[in-house]
């Protein structure tokens, strides 16, 4: 089978904490000039950024992942990914519902900038997304897997914001794989298949810590399939 | 101090009493559970606000003689079974970390 480099884990200037001039499109440029065949965005607690980027990509010719990082009530960010436009909004939105009612000071967060299909700026949203939301670490991996979508504990293995850093310790649920910052042999041994993403918040940052995975075809479709398949062997390395 | 003394702060609520007369030696306040690992001592009472399965599994590893939930957080069902198995106790506070450690802390 053939190998494709995919690249889950990108924010937008939609995520308060990303810059500003990372719109979804300049996201799907960048990561197509980087040689990204399957690329997710993921802001923060909402997906309304994913519409422009779905058009992005299409532009770009770049494979859309349609995600969400979410942050769990213990403080733990999961990433949750979807092949559908329309499924990723709509948990999106039950993300967002799952928020405390603060508004975002621009000033001290930054701002979350939304994007229409046509490149126009339409909006700084005012609902505050750099919250943890009311939904349990368990609550979200389960309600992802139900979905159909993937559910992938970010960054495990980072000092804040972790499974690991936060729970201590991984609990044994289903995940459909792992991301990790160092990949390591223990990672390996811990019977997800491991990958890195990363991370974007800045324009030089797309692209530069993506992995490559051995696929049937280069589709969201085959790629949610092999990892949500846990009986298959998926083979993952770093790019 | 023992667990059972806790029952008499009035800013504190039982959810589960492994053992009444398990020892209270130390206090230890955090949310990060690696954290946690790294540096409670056994025996000690964990003022967190993580209210998760994970932090009984932790509070098991390491001796500690109670969970108190801060904040008025309420422990989620499975953390009490899991606290039940384990047989750790589990409380919660109207208080946040500090002041329900100063509750404790004359006690020791």
């Amino acid at each position: 089978m053939p190998w494709y480099r995919i690249d889950l884990h990108n924010h937008s200037c939609l995520s308060p904490c990303a810059e500003d001039d990372l719109t979804p499109f300049l996201l799907a440029i960048q990561a197509k000039e980087k040689g990204i065949d399957i690329l997710a965005l993921t802001d923060h607690n909402s997906g309304r950024n994913l519409p422009a980027f779905g058009e992005a990509c299409a532009i770009s010719g770049v494979v859309p992942i349609f995600g969400i990082e979410v942050t769990t009530i213990e403080e733990v960010h999961i990433l949750v990914l979807f092949e559908e436009l329309n499924q990723a909004l709509a948990f999106g939105l039950w993300v967002e519902e799952h928020l405390p009612p603060y508004s975002n000071n621009p000033k001290l967060f930054g701002h979350q900038l939304i994007y229409d299909e046509e490149g126009n700026q339409t909006e700084d949203l005012t609902k505050m997304l750099a919250l943890a939301t009311m939904l349990s670490f368990e609550e979200v991996v389960f309600k992802a897997l139900e979905e159909g979508a993937l559910a992938i504990p970010a960054h495990i293995d980072r000092g804040s914001n972790s499974v690991l850093s936060n729970l201590g310790f991984l609990p044994e649920l289903p995940y459909s794989a792992v991301e990790v910052v160092r990949p390591n042999k223990n990672f390996e041994e811990l019977g997800y298949p491991v990958f890195t993403g990363s991370d974007a918040h800045r324009f030089e940052e797309v692209g530069t810590r993506g992995c490559d995975i051995e696929l049937s075809e280069c589709s969201a479709q085959a790629l949610i399939a092999a990892l949500s398949d846990r009986r298959s062997l998926v083979q993952i390395r770093r790019g | 101090m023992t667990v059972k003394d806790l029952t008499h702060i009035s800013a504190l609520t039982a959810h589960h009493i492994a053992d009444g007369e398990q020892p209270i030696k130390d206090i230890y306040c955090g949310d990060l559970l690696s954290d946690v690992m790294a540096n409670a001592l056994e025996e000690s009472a964990l003022c967190t606000i993580q209210g998760h399965k994970n932090t009984v599994a932790v509070a098991s590893l390491l001796g500690l003689s109670v969970i108190i939930l801060c904040n008025n957080r309420i422990p989620p069902a499975d953390m009490v079974e899991a606290a039940a198995s384990e047989e750790i106790s589990i409380f919660s506070s109207s208080l946040n970390h500090y002041k329900t450690a100063l509750e404790l802390t004359p006690l020791l």
